[in-house]
């Protein structure tokens, strides 16, 4: 994950925040030393449990929380100047939009601070709003907005400059999940497109099934970084088996990883392909039912847990 | 890039005005405007102006009765300047008060930072957008005062108009001090004390010269000074509105000016202390 600063879509580096309490100014670490790399066009989800500090970070990026220490740039640009924040477009989490606006009231309110003319927002206004799955709801009032319509329109507000960075603190929360596939889905186009997404999230399966490279926070610092296959590589092969006999089953458990008892079936985890083939043979040899025979990987909860249990 | 700030600087003008409007801060004020619009339009008819014509033209004294009539006007036109300065001004800053803390509330307010706008022209171009949405209503208040009263009497007194800038002007002073207690505080319930209690103690502070006279210690007679120098003069510019509107001579300026410098740097504060913050 290490590419030329130049290159990146976001580098953070060495960021450090302390807030301080107002009157007793008591000092809180929320990020202690985090650096990573986002390369361009790439998937990146940032994960922590809750306080971990993913947040602030993310907030520090788009200059809404000024660093302590350290800094972060956005495709070479400080993230502090306005070119830095040019290219990006962001849904926050609990993000507030005013009720007084229609659907497209507010994008064209948001439109125009991201600079685009008029011209250019009546034009990709509807375009948006049919994107996300809202054609026809433009005229209404945000009030009468269901929480999954908030957030849709919400996306739609972060895509209407056409930012190369998409930054989305829980994209999908409050969506149903017809509205996640189709999320997903005008995610999944974007980044064909070549536009690099950010998520910063705590549905981990989202993020599993999504994102091609994380970082892990815990307690402010950067507790694990990797692309997703490599964390959730394989682990060992599953193999099943029915009316295992004693003798065979304390033979193949000295040989195995694991193996867990199962309605009736037995679960047995082999580190490699061979050791699951030559377990097979005896199986089949004591004429055992085989129900099958699969690669085995960590999935990123586990991962994720693990890192934070230490 | 000046196109950008141009666009950006017109969407949030935009945004302060709908705002506005749907608070019913701007019809509000509008409703008040044209219910005092009409109320004098009704009176002049019926009890004054009529009335006022009748005896011209019955009993022939011209001139005296030209006089009376310009009199009842300017009269009538202090009166309404008087009005707007002190209780429309209380309800402009009761009604602007919740626009700062509302830009600031969670979940909003890290959306708008996160688009290519500086800090100081975001909140800057909040402070002009309520400014913008006062003035109009000021505006058409004496405006339509104005033509209420010059249609009637067929006396038009443009000194009248001045009391649109000095209610704007003292509004924009009082606001200034919104914006900062709004940055600092979140409050929209200080925002409103802080610049109506400036507004009250104004007539006393500018008691200046009775109070040295009476104040016994040193140091009490340098705080009433220090205070009346350094706060806005809302009394002062109140009494030059009057002067202007009844074509008085008016006085020195340093009112108008050490009270622009004081919102230049309540101004300025609120400002650095918005560019510093953390949200």
């Amino acid at each position: 994950m290490t590419v030329n600063s130049n290159d990146c879509a976001v580098e953070v580096r060495d960021l450090v925040k302390v807030f301080r309490t107002r009157f007793r100014r008591r000092e809180v670490r929320a990020v202690d030393g985090v650096s990573f790399q986002v390369e361009p066009g790439t998937t990146f989800g940032l994960l922590g449990p809750n306080g971990a500090g993913k947040t602030t970070t993310v907030k520090m990026i788009l200059s809404v929380v000024h660093p302590t220490a350290g800094g972060a740039s956005v495709f070479g640009h400080d993230s502090r100047e306005i070119a830095g924040r040019l290219p990006i477009g962001y849904l926050p989490e609990n993000h507030r939009f005013p009720t007084y606006f229609t659907g497209a009231g507010m994008l064209d309110l948001y439109g125009g601070l991201s600079g685009m003319d008029s011209r250019e927002r009546r034009r990709r206004i509807p375009e948006l709003l049919d994107l996300v799955g809202l054609a026809g709801w433009g005229d209404v009032r945000l009030g009468k907005y269901s929480k999954g319509m908030l957030q849709r329109v919400g996306l739609a507000q972060a895509l209407l400059h056409q930012p190369k960075l998409l930054v989305l603190d829980e994209p999908t929360d409050g969506v149903d999940p017809v509205g996640r596939v189709h999320i997903r889905g005008i995610l999944q186009r974007l980044e064909e497109q070549g536009v690099t997404i950010f998520i910063n999230s705590h549905m981990l399966m989202e993020v599993e099934m999504f994102c091609r490279d994380v970082v892990i926070i815990h307690h402010g610092k950067v507790a694990l970084r990797g692309k997703v296959k490599d964390l959730t590589g394989s682990k060992g092969f599953k193999l099943s088996a029915q009316a295992v006999p004693d003798r065979l089953r304390d033979d193949l458990q000295a040989r195995a990883a694991s193996v867990a008892a199962r309605n009736g079936s037995l679960d047995f985890l082999f580190p490699t392909i061979e050791e699951a083939n030559a377990a097979v043979d005896l199986l089949r040899g004591e004429k055992c039912l085989i129900e099958g025979l699969a690669p085995s990987t960590s999935t990123l909860e586990e991962v994720f847990v693990s890192t934070v249990n230490g | 890039m000046a196109s950008r700030l141009l666009i950006q600087t017109g969407a949030l003008l935009l945004d302060t005005f709908r705002e506005a409007m749907a608070r019913k801060i701007f019809w509000g004020l509008f409703g008040l405007s044209t219910a005092l619009i009409l109320f004098f339009l009704l009176i002049m008819r019926i009890d004054v102006v009529e009335g006022a014509t009748a005896t011209v033209t019955l009993l022939g004294f011209e001139r005296t009765r030209e006089t009376d009539v310009t009199r009842l006007v300017r009269g009538a036109h202090s009166s309404i300047a008087t009005f707007l300065y002190s209780v429309g001004m209380f309800l402009a800053v009761f009604a602007s008060a919740g626009l700062i803390p509302g830009l600031l509330e969670p979940g909003r307010i890290e959306l708008l930072l996160s688009k290519p706008v500086g800090r100081m022209h975001l909140l800057l171009s909040r402070y002009l957008g309520n400014i913008l949405v006062v003035a109009a209503n000021t505006t058409y208040l004496v405006v339509g005062v104005w033509v209420v009263f010059g249609w009637k009497t067929e006396i038009w007194s443009p000194q009248f108009l001045w009391a649109i800038a000095t209610t704007v002007f003292l509004f924009s002073v009082l606001l200034s001090v919104v914006v900062l207690v709004g940055v600092v505080f979140e409050s929209a319930a200080l925002a409103t004390m802080i610049p109506v209690a400036l507004m009250i103690v104004s007539p006393i502070l500018a008691q200046e010269k009775t109070a040295i006279r009476l104040l016994s210690s040193e140091w009490s007679r340098q705080v009433w000074k220090w205070l009346y120098y350094c706060l806005p003069k809302a009394f002062d510019i109140g009494r030059l509105t009057l002067d202007l509107v009844r074509q008085n001579p008016t006085g020195d300026l340093f009112p108008v000016w050490s009270s622009a410098l004081f919102a230049v740097i309540v101004l300025g504060l609120a400002l650095v202390l918005f560019a510093r913050r953390d949200f």
